[in-house]
């Protein structure tokens, strides 16, 4: 039976973050070099570790996080290896190096709480959209992990007048440097019920990459779970 | 670490160890049978030009030495050694091979493995049982092949003949009848280092770090076992070590004992340090003292461990962690600050966003229709003349360019055959210039070229397709289907239909006995016949308001016909 399940076993930590499999964050715990997860998100852990749901400061910062969108935060600190994940979904670790990304908010699962990061609404989006959609953008020198439901996909958006356009279910992240616009294809059909199935989009050009997932699942499964 | 090959599986040699003198390990056993395992090395066309390079129990070596076999040891019930350095140029492929002499087939074989082990140390292991085959009388386990680098392929193909049949596939010719002599174990291994043996020269554990090695040298040289690692502690510590830390809750207590790294208290609850002890993960049969067991600093994904991480001694047994009390500056993690402290080097490709996320690129245009990942295609309009594509409504994740979308109707009577049968398509027209990624809530996807040919798809795993295929709802008769018949959509003409399906589907060629169910089956190609053939499955009569009764749907067809078939009932 070991024999089986030995090849599960957690490789040698080599990186702060780490994948264990496609599905599984594994996070290196260290005193004085804390993490910020999403409540909910753990599922395992070695060593000691503690937790603190929301912190003061978090919230401070989190006051405009809209109840409805926003996800909550935990502050990870202590020594030990870490692992989170969240639902299946895939994990895809960043090394930020001084560059920035801008991160759809249910699509974040962990980030070095050194880093400097601040959540936006992005603009032109919300009064059609119903809801609008609150991100994350996240800077410094750390590491980031974000979560996207199937194996993501990195589009250069070139850098020209051309413009790429996401469906907002299925964006993950971006970069900040992008502009962004909504773009609506409604159209008169749309009104009698004939529409295309692609209401709105959200429109990016400039130079920098967009990552989307392949599912228009975006739904929180941690909130879900409350 | 040894790493886990699955069959199909692939990785270059390089990546799995820097060092090019390998041992191969073949455990094949079964009730009654005995096994001939052999090693061809095919030239380019996968032949067997060089007879001298079919290393079996009558011909234990190539001519220069570069393929030798060893015999049952350490539990294997063949072994090689190959020394990829040596072996000829004209020679681009070993495979290896494992045959039953006398009666019976690939279905009784207990699990066994193919593995390789460089310098004591096990790197790679592809394991098999007998529920992989069926009547096979010889098996292809797994190739060294030469693709710019050395590579591994785990193989387990199954092949029907014999020996002899084998050996006709690669083209060579069966000498003489029967080869009499019994295989030969050699007596006094020669003076290389089989997992088995504790001592070995040490050029053969030399990491010679060969062309294109991906780590830096100095990296994975520390786990090619016999060359002396840097570290303080070498493997077989004498003495147990004596900690004062004896749980885990109290991590600021620094460990008695100092420099070895596992926090192994007397009870230890993973992994003795001692070296008698098999490893955690290690069959008790085995008796390399040196065991590649668990817990090796190597990971193949992480060939450069950053500095304050490398426990370059390989402890024994479970523990490759660094205790979790280690006090900074032991001498086991020179210069870190803490045992799990961030490493701040680079990671494996680079720091930055755009090196992290560089496994994730879209794959280049040239195509009208690309697969980006399994579960995201890519169809460039405007590509292949201007023909338009209809989708799945909603399924567009991402699109640059000029692209129009629109509502597509079924029209009047398309509606109501719809509402009829229930093969209805909720599509959107897209068209103009640009691409368009598409995907649907993480299904597995699969492009498929029609070149006048149909194939029969049910419509809910309709993804996309060309405007110029033509489709109808087809009906599969047969009594016993509830609601009297079934329905399904038939794709024709030329051009690509991309199915979705959920979970890796079975393609399977249709044989005079092949049978699916019908909640299961996604596509057939249309030439074949189907027939159906119901029966009551318990099953299914366990379940509250499911009608008891199943379909199971029976094709038949020309060779060359083929259904697919998903791991989920819809």
């Amino acid at each position: 039976m070991n024999q089986q399940l030995a090849g599960f076993a957690p490789a040698p930590v080599a990186a702060r973050m780490e994948n264990h499999g496609n599905h599984m964050l594994k996070v290196a715990m260290q005193t004085g070099n804390d993490l910020l997860a999403r409540v909910g998100s753990m599922v395992a852990y070695e060593g000691f570790v503690q937790y603190e749901p929301n912190p003061p400061a978090v919230r401070q910062i989190a006051k405009d996080w809209m109840t409805g969108e926003g996800a909550p935060l935990m502050k990870c600190s202590g020594d030990g290896l870490l692992y989170l994940s969240d639902y299946g979904a895939n994990v895809v670790v960043i090394n930020l190096n001084g560059d920035a990304i801008s991160v759809n908010a249910t699509n974040l699962l962990a980030f070095d709480a050194h880093l400097t990061w601040g959540v936006e609404r992005v603009k032109g989006l919300a009064k059609f959209a119903g809801q609008g959609l609150w991100n994350t953008k996240i800077s410094g020198q750390g590491w980031v992990a974000l979560t996207s439901r199937g194996k993501p996909i990195v589009v250069d958006c070139g850098g020209g007048e051309d413009e790429t356009y996401v469906d907002p279910d299925a964006l993950v992240a971006w970069s900040p440097n992008l502009k962004v616009k909504g773009k609506r294809s409604f159209k008169a059909q749309s009104l009698i019920g004939r529409g295309s199935g692609e209401a709105y989009q959200m429109a990016f050009s400039g130079q920098g990459i967009v990552v989307v997932q392949p599912s228009e699942d975006s739904t929180d499964r941690l909130r879900v779970r409350g | 670490m040894a790493r886990e090959f699955q069959r199909g599986h692939k990785a270059r040699i390089s990546d799995l160890t820097a060092g090019t003198d390998l041992y191969v390990g073949v455990q094949i056993t079964g009730p009654g049978l005995t096994f001939d395992i052999s090693c061809f090395g095919l030239d380019g066309n996968e032949q067997l030009s060089d007879d001298r390079y079919f290393v079996f129990f009558n011909q234990p070596k190539t001519p220069e030495e570069s393929i030798q076999l060893l015999g049952a040891q350490a539990g294997d019930t063949e072994s090689f050694r190959v020394t990829l350095d040596k072996i000829p140029p004209q020679i681009q492929k070993l495979s290896f091979t494992a045959t039953i002499d006398g009666a019976g087939q690939m279905s009784q074989v207990a699990p066994g493995y193919l593995r390789i082990v460089a310098g004591g140390e096990e790197v790679a292991r592809y394991s098999f049982n007998g529920a992989e085959f069926s009547t096979e009388r010889a098996v292809m386990l797994g190739d060294f092949y030469l693709k710019d680098v050395w590579r591994f392929a785990a193989v387990g193909q199954g092949f029907d003949g014999g020996l002899d049949a084998l050996l006709k596939n690669f083209g060579g010719e069966v000498a003489e009848e029967e080869p009499a002599a019994a295989p030969q174990p050699q007596a006094g291994a020669p003076s290389f280092a089989p997992p088995a043996q504790a001592t070995a020269p040490p050029a053969f554990g030399a990491p010679a770090a060969p062309a294109p090695t991906p780590a830096p040298a100095p990296a994975p040289q520390p786990a090619q076992g016999f060359a002396p690692p840097p570290a303080p502690t070498p493997p077989p510590a004498p003495e147990p070590p004596v900690h004062a830390a004896p749980t885990i809750v109290a991590p600021m207590t620094p460990p008695g004992g100092a420099p070895v790294p596992p926090p192994a208290p007397a009870p230890a609850p993973y992994g003795q340090p001692g070296q008698q002890q098999p490893p955690y993960g290690q069959a008790p049969g085995q008796t390399a003292p040196l065991p590649p067991g668990y817990g090796q600093p190597q990971a193949p994904q992480a060939p450069a461990p950053p500095p304050g991480y490398g426990q370059p001694t390989p402890p024994p047994g479970y523990g490759q962690q660094p205790p979790f009390g280690q006090v900074p500056g032991q001498p086991g993690a020179p210069g870190a600050p803490s045992p799990y402290g961030a490493p701040q080097g680079a990671p494996q490709g680079g720091a930055g966003v755009a090196a992290a996320l560089q496994s994730y690129k879209e794959t280049p245009t040239g195509q009208r229709w690309t697969q980006q990942n399994k579960k995201m295609v890519r169809v460039d309009l405007g590509m292949g003349g201007d023909q338009a594509v209809l989708a799945r409504q909603g399924s567009m994740v991402l699109y640059q360019g000029k692209v129009d979308f629109s509502y597509k109707g079924a029209g009047f009577s398309g509606r109501i055959v719809g509402n009829a049968t229930g093969q209805e398509m909720q599509l959107m027209r897209c068209s103009g210039r640009g691409q368009v990624f598409l995907a649907d809530n993480s299904a597995m996807l699969h492009p498929i070229e029609l070149q006048g040919d149909a194939v029969c798809v049910s419509a809910e795993n309709v993804l996309a397709f060309d405007e110029t295929l033509q489709y109808e709802v087809r009906r599969v008769e047969g009594h016993g289907i509830p609601g009297g018949a079934l329905f399904t959509m038939q794709f024709q003409g030329t051009g690509t239909i991309v199915v979705k399906t959920r979970g890796v589907p079975v393609v399977l060629p249709v044989t005079p006995t092949t049978f699916a169910d019908c909640n299961a089956v996604v596509a057939w190609s249309a030439a074949s016949q189907v027939i159906v053939s119901s029966q009551v499955r318990m099953r299914r009569n366990a379940y509250p308001g499911d009608s008891g009764e199943s379909v199971n749907l029976q094709f038949r067809g020309a060779p060359g016909n083929f259904i697919v078939v998903q791991p989920y009932e819809v």
